[in-house]
């Protein structure tokens, strides 16, 4: 049988590097963000916020501010809970924030009083006018602090409806203890004994994300209906969120997103939203919020973690055992931290094979600024230890820490400690493609002088976010374009880029012609969250099959035209070919057909939904914990000032399994992104804090990585061990890069100067100070 | 309230301005020009960049009354044919893009002062720029493609 019609040639489908959509727009600025809606005549909003770390509002007076001209409206949390009552608590694992404080302050720098006014400026002045007196409680300002359990942060727990197995939780008193997670396997102190083992204790400070673009949220009122159009990527939480406080329907709740300026999980959740929600509907009043970077530092920073942990192994260098004792200190309000603590800390030995497990990790309150998601979602702190403790204990046994890892690592189709079966986690592919790639196997040129030279390596192992919903609806045109309803948010991470190659790879089309659609709540169909490196996977696998039925419905419209039958038709780039005569349908001309009118649309939906096995109450264990995990490595080769303290990054290489890379180029601008975020979280970001206060939440104080701290080579590799069930094999990529790096660096630094330092960030003074107390000569 | 005159992009505007306000926030709620953005507050992350005369302004900390009479370039307004625009674009130098009109700015300023300039060069001039997605390594890429361009034609 001759076949008329061209092959099928998609050279924007899956695999093809496919340029970002909207790229010419970005380069100018022309793409909108949120905080570019033009706002004449609406209130701005600026808040009055706590001076205390832990008080209580004994009086507030309003006066000074309400006379400022220009001012509209003073309203304080008590206002609030008259209207709104208990519903005022809001939070995705734990009900305990509200969007003004209520009788009491927990950490310095929580809204107290918000303004309504003409314009920033006079928000800003008559905020400052505001009066409060306060009683101090005792402060809680870090964990050792929680854990002595004198004090407490909150009266009682209280759990959100959103996680039914944190409910028990519900009215726990006496505890600044939010959730606890265990994990037993074996026997780790009897199989520690007799082996090789090694034990330290681990810091990794509170930092934040600072994504370029500041959150904003802007609320009306239209027809009875509250319409946010806002910086978040959680639109179907918010959206729930805002109905729940409110007692709306879902359907009296608009959420509108515009592409950020970048988010890395500062921008989730109940940030602006609350409070803009209130206001807009209490006052009935277009209400603009764009928080100053002041404020973006206050909304939510990424938990500083503690770990005491310890790992053995035997006289063949088998690991034998790990224990972790994982301390993230959530701050003031719970966020999302529980999950964080669950899911983050049950990877706290690491991706290897160990028969001997115990895992204990806490969420704590403390009274600091509320710590949630940061890339990573709590991974990279316990990465951090158990990367630098099996580093350690390579060393420990004379043996190359490469090769030790290699030996341990969980390989397809083993059981892991948690109880689940790996499968596209290709750890040990990581490991060699980068060690290969900075020459680990050559000798080293060790330095001289002020200058040493030293290699270090590090994997990561992570849980997709698990169980989660993602929805896809397709329309496509008569003209054969197609426009894709998700609510994805696209951030940076090019998501409007590679979900049309999925669509485009199943239908043969051009990517070109697809469009995805702003995230409207009113519009798009509910998605959990754009996290977590959820979407290609779970988004990806929705897009997928409202795909393939829309393959479907065509070769059934086609199947009118063959004579009834699909046995001999197959859908291409020209239309539907029939085999059996050579025939080319055309599509155009089918849906025409079909709807006997011009430029109608055909219409698909899909969902696709993942399910996990709940933790063992006893053994924390579960055969199926995620949907899919995330597998990386980073291997460096860098040079240590002696005199200074000063790291030089000579080589970095990163490499994540991303089952398939649907986009090359995207998949390698997101693992050099994470690799240069996580060399920051190395060798300099930190938030620091004195009695409660933030001390460096500007940017004149707080610093990012610049163009001058980049690696002189920095190598992001792709490794592909496709997902059974993934779309065409793939999974995400968002937070893999980031994950090994701090690890990689310090391991790094332990071989260039011998000194092993167990707290981030590796300043100069830090690697000077243990150079000191290791006796090392400069 | 005083009346002062903005050429921006090629185009004049007459604006009515407090002695306090911002340039940044002119460009922005008065004229529209959304591409010069707030990143930090205090002159710390490039996001606000704006050319004045072909030298770099950093818009949040400048006072618009001082501009009086200033003609204003944004990336917004560079011709279709700018080499600089085509080599970001090319070198697929941009992940959300929120910072990158910054980074376009700057570079046209080093490409002004030094045509050729070396990595180096390249990283001491746009150190003060923060691309918080990491894309240094593109954006560099993206300012000697330019270079070479220019060098041609």
């Amino acid at each position: 049988m001759t076949q008329t019609a061209p092959e099928t040639c998609v050279d924007s489908g899956v695999g093809a590097r496919r340029p970002r959509v909207g790229a010419a727009d970005k380069v100018r600025g022309r793409l909108r963000h949120v905080a570019d809606r033009p706002h004449g005549g609406c209130a701005h909003v600026a808040v009055h916020r706590s001076t205390r770390p832990h008080a209580r509002i004994t009086s507030i007076d309003v006066s000074a501010a309400a006379a400022v001209p220009g001012v509209e409206a003073v309203v304080t949390g008590a206002d609030l809970y008259k209207v709104l009552g208990d519903r005022m608590f809001t939070g995705p694992a734990f009900s305990d924030q509200p969007p003004l404080a209520v009788d009491r302050v927990r950490y310095v720098g929580e809204p107290v009083v918000a303004v309504l006014a003409r314009d920033v400026a006079t928000a800003r002045e008559a905020a400052e006018l505001v009066y409060v007196e306060y009683e101090d409680l005792e402060p809680i300002y870090d964990v050792a602090d929680a854990l002595a359990q004198r004090a407490f942060v909150h009266d009682a727990l209280r759990p959100s409806v959103v996680f039914g197995d944190l409910r028990h939780l519900a009215g726990k008193t006496q505890t600044n203890i939010a959730y606890e997670y265990n994990l037993k396997l074996g026997d780790p102190e009897r199989a520690a004994a007799g082996g090789t083992a090694v034990d330290l204790e681990f810091w990794a400070p509170p930092v934040h994300h600072v994504p370029i673009e500041l959150p904003a949220t802007i609320g009306w009122v239209e027809a009875g209906r509250l319409e946010l159009y806002s910086t978040t990527q959680t639109p179907s939480y918010v959206r729930q969120a805002v109905a729940d406080m409110l007692d709306l329907p879902l359907s009296h709740v608009r959420v509108r997103v515009a592409p950020l300026g970048g988010s890395f999980g500062s921008k989730m959740y109940d940030r602006l939203e609350p409070l803009v929600a209130a206001l807009a509907w209490l006052h009935g009043r277009e209400v603009r919020m764009v928080a100053s970077r002041e404020e973006a530092f206050l909304l939510t920073t990424r938990h500083g973690a503690g770990v005491i942990s310890s790992m053995s192994a035997d006289a063949e260098g088998n690991l034998t055992s790990a224990v972790a004792d994982v301390r993230y200190d959530t701050g003031a309000y719970a966020d999302i931290g529980p999950r964080i603590t669950a899911k983050s800390g049950m990877v706290a030995a690491g991706p290897y094979k160990i028969p001997n497990v115990a895992i204990r990790s806490r969420c704590i309150y403390t009274n600091k600024p509320s710590a949630g998601p940061f890339r990573g979602f709590g991974v990279p702190q316990v990465t951090w230890s158990h990367e630098s403790l099996i580093d350690e204990l390579a060393r420990a046994r004379g043996e190359d820490p490469a090769a030790f890892r290699r030996r341990n690592l969980l390989r397809e189709g083993d059981e892991s400690y948690l109880g689940t079966v790996m499968h596209s986690a290709d750890f040990v592919g990581c490991l060699d493609a980068v060690t290969e790639a900075i020459g680990w196997d050559t000798p080293l040129d060790r330095g001289s002088g002020r200058w040493r030279r030293g290699r270090g390596v590090a994997v990561g192992v992570k849980a997709v976010l698990t169980p989660t919903v993602a929805n896809a609806v397709l329309q496509l045109n008569q003209d054969l374009s197609a426009t894709l309803m998700i609510s994805t948010v696209d951030m940076g991470q090019g998501s409007d880029t590679i979900m049309p190659q999925i669509v485009a790879e199943v239908l043969s089309m051009d990517a070109e012609q697809i469009r995805v659609v702003a995230v409207d709540t009113d519009v798009t169909p509910y998605d959990t969250i754009t996290a977590g490196s959820r979407s290609t996977y779970h988004t990806g696998n929705a897009v997928r099959g409202v795909a393939e039925r829309m393959r479907e419905r065509l070769l059934d419209l086609a199947a009118k035209r063959a004579g009834g039958s699909r046995k001999d038709l197959k859908l291409t780039g020209g239309g539907v070919l029939n085999t059996a005569t050579g025939e080319v349908y055309r599509l155009s001309e089918i849906i025409h057909e079909h709807f006997g009118a011009r430029g109608a649309t055909l219409t698909e939906e899909f969902n696709f939904t993942t399910s996990w096995q709940p933790y063992d109450k006893e053994t924390g264990r579960s055969a199926k914990v995620t949907e899919h995990w995330f597998a990386a490595a980073a291997a460096v080769r860098l040079l240590v000032d002696r005199w200074t303290g000063r790291v030089r990054v000579e080589h970095l290489a990163v490499a994540g399994d991303v089952g398939r890379a649907i986009n090359p180029t995207l998949v390698e601008q997101q693992l050099a992104g994470g690799a240069i975020m996580g060399l920051g979280h190395a060798l300099f970001d930190e938030l620091v804090f004195d009695q409660g206060q933030m001390l460096n939440g500007t940017l004149l104080d707080y610093q990012l990585p610049s163009v001058k701290d980049m690696p002189a080579m920095l190598t992001p590799i792709i490794v592909e061990s496709p997902h059974a069930t993934g779309p065409f094999g793939a999974k995400g990529v968002g937070e893999t890069g980031v994950i090994p790096i701090a690890p990689a660096v310090a391991n790094a630094v332990r071989d260039a100067v011998g000194v092993r330092i167990t707290r981030l960030p590796l300043s100069p003074e830090r690697v000077l100070q243990a150079m000191d107390e290791a006796g090392v000569e400069k | 309230m005083r009346l002062i005159q903005l050429t921006v992009d090629g185009r004049r505007y007459d604006v009515p301005v407090n002695d306090d306000e911002l340039l940044l926030d002119v460009l922005r709620d008065k004229i529209g020009a959304y591409s010069v953005r707030e990143g930090c507050g205090v002159g710390a992350c490039g996001a606000c960049t704006v050319l004045v005369g072909g030298t770099s302004v950093s818009s949040c900390l400048a006072r618009a009354v001082r501009y009086d009479g200033a003609e204003l370039t944004t990336a917004d307004g560079l011709p279709d044919d700018d080499e600089v625009l085509s080599a970001f674009v090319e070198s697929q130098a941009m992940q959300c893009g929120y910072c990158i009109p910054g980074f376009v700015l700057m570079a046209h300023e080093l490409l002004a002062e030094n045509p050729q300039p070396d990595r180096e060069q390249i990283a001491a001039h746009l150190e003060g720029n923060i691309c918080r997605c990491g894309t240094y390594r593109e954006i560099c890429r993206a300012v000697e493609v330019a270079a070479e361009r220019r060098a041609r034609t």
